[in-house]
């Protein structure tokens, strides 16, 4: 393809796209939201995958203990959890040790603990790790049993838990982006039978002097593809920005929430949304030029 | 150049348009295609620069078999072929130069080729000082000339006309043929369909006359031959 082949197919693409300003500014405006909606998704199940991971190397099981146990009661319970098989350490975690670490956690905001006065409502506990991941279910439940436990929570829970929520996430957000994408491919298809409509005497002409299919579909090919680009542009930018807002509250007041650095994050899923945009725009031309032109 | 072998067009609803043509249309020839209304003088044109295909029968246009032409090779047939239209088919945002200079640029030519041959063509067509002007100015005696210099403007070996002073005066006709008559004074093959009688009887070319979708007569040096 000729260099000024190219910069005339560009130019007619662009005034395409001006000659109909309305119909694209609707077409970049729909692939925008439809592409914002799949990058939110694409942030929230990536970023919840990412807790489940960081939570599911650390499991341990935290056993709770009754209060009001005298220390030997609560040795015993020590001694007992100690044979079950796979334990390989157990510590001791005492109510002002659990309060102490909690303060540490809060960081900055430790004020809000003033309100409990010199009350300490954590109860004691044990620390207990387990060999293998298999066996903290099992070493969990038979803890729960000892008299004097209170409960025995392990990561695995939690971890089991965010796993099921990404899942219901990534289905809900299917569904939605299947729409959204369905939704944005015929708006760009529309706006491009427009375009060929209104251009179908100089397509006739463009047949009967000899230009080939190609010559003639490129203009609308690019059109689409300038439409789906651009609509993807703008869900980039808004989301770079929204994350990196996100990222910085988050920082500051729930420090403890893993969240995935913005960068190269956004910059993975922005080239993603790109791509995304720019096929829609290249298929929904497609579409058109195949149903309405005939050639 | 145009030869058909016992070609026959019969569109989808059984209406027969051409029956078992065959005839031999040699390079540097000037034709008339006439007959009434609805005998098949369009759809012989069409047929040959392939906007439909032969139902039975082979048809050869330029050492192409039109009948079997792959989608992807009809554009390469066209750009041998000038065509003109009764209704010139401008386009009526683009000035005159730009409407004969876009035939070059779909086929890729370079700037500078444009520049000449659009300058020639319309020197041809007597009307360079138009170049700036939009068809919409234009009468349509001078419209028709800027067709003729946009279907001509790529050196076609054929130049085929449907009914090309269809919607002229008789004097703006003759501006018309004398044209035609320069064209193929080059060695460009000419088709035309024509109802045009004063035209066909005073040029004394080959005259076709397709009735009932055969050949009713083929003559050299030929007239009209129909009350209009």
């Amino acid at each position: 393809m000729k260099i000024r082949t190219m910069e005339y197919f560009i130019k007619e693409a662009l005034s395409s796209l001006k000659r109909n300003g309305l119909m694209s500014f609707a077409s970049v405006t729909t692939v925008a939201l439809s592409l914002l909606i799949l990058g939110m998704f694409l942030v929230m199940v990536l970023n919840l995958n990412n807790m489940a991971s960081t939570l599911e190397s650390q499991v341990q099981i935290s056993v709770y203990l009754q209060d009001g146990l005298t220390d030997h009661e609560m040795r015993e319970v020590g001694t007992r959890i100690t044979k079950i098989p796979g334990v390989v350490q157990v510590n001791f975690v005492g109510k002002e040790e659990a309060m102490n670490r909690f303060k540490e956690r809060l960081g900055e905001q430790q004020g809000l603990l003033n309100a409990l006065g010199e009350a300490n409502p954590l109860p004691n506990a044990f620390e207990v790790k387990v060999d293998k991941t298999e066996r903290v279910k099992a070493a969990a439940q038979a803890m729960m049993q000892f008299k004097g436990v209170e409960n025995a929570k392990f990561g695995q829970e939690v971890v089991e838990q965010l796993f099921a929520l990404t899942k219901m996430v990534r289905i809900f957000g299917l569904v939605i982006i299947v729409f959204l994408a369905l939704a944005a491919l015929f708006i760009i298809s529309n706006t491009i039978r427009i375009t060929v409509f209104a251009r179908r005497k100089e397509i006739g002409i463009m047949k009967y002097v000899g230009a080939t299919n190609w010559f003639i579909r490129w203009p609308f090919l690019l059109e689409g593809m300038m439409l789906g680009f651009g609509g993807a542009l703008v869900a980039v930018l808004f989301l770079n920005e929204t994350y990196g807002i996100l990222i910085h509250q988050v920082y500051e007041t729930l420090a403890f929430l893993p969240l995935i650095p913005q960068y190269p994050f956004i910059t993975n899923i922005s080239v993603v949304l790109l791509v995304t945009g720019t096929v829609i725009g290249a298929l929904g031309s497609t579409i058109s030029l195949r149903r309405y032109m005939r050639v | 150049m145009i030869h058909l072998d016992g070609v026959s067009k019969i569109y989808g609803n059984g209406c027969v348009a051409l029956s078992d043509i065959t005839l031999d249309i040699p390079k540097g020839d000037f034709v008339f295609v006439v007959g009434p209304s609805g005998a098949g003088k369009s759809t012989f044109i069409k047929l040959i620069f392939r906007e439909e295909l032969p139902t039975k029968g082979k048809l050869i246009v330029n050492g192409r078999n039109v009948g079997e032409l792959e989608p992807s090779e009809i554009p390469y047939l066209r750009r041998n072929l000038g065509i003109v239209f009764q209704d010139y088919r401008l386009l009526p945002n683009k000035t005159v130069y730009e409407n004969v200079a876009f035939a070059m640029q779909v086929i890729e030519s370079s700037r500078r080729d444009i520049q000449k041959r659009v300058s020639h063509v319309l020197d041809l067509v007597g009307l360079r000082h138009k170049a700036k002007n939009f068809p919409g100015e234009l009468s349509g005696g001078e419209q028709q000339r800027i067709a003729i210099a946009r279907a001509i403007v790529n050196n076609p070996v054929v130049v085929i006309a449907d009914e090309p002073t269809g919607n002229l005066d008789p004097e703006t006709s003759w501006d018309i043929m004398r044209i035609f008559e320069r064209i193929n004074r080059d060695g460009t093959t000419i088709v035309m369909a024509t109802h045009d009688k004063s035209v066909v009887d005073a040029m004394k070319k080959r005259v076709i006359a397709i009735e009932k979708s055969r050949i009713a007569r083929d003559q050299v040096k030929g007239v009209y031959g129909y009350e209009d």
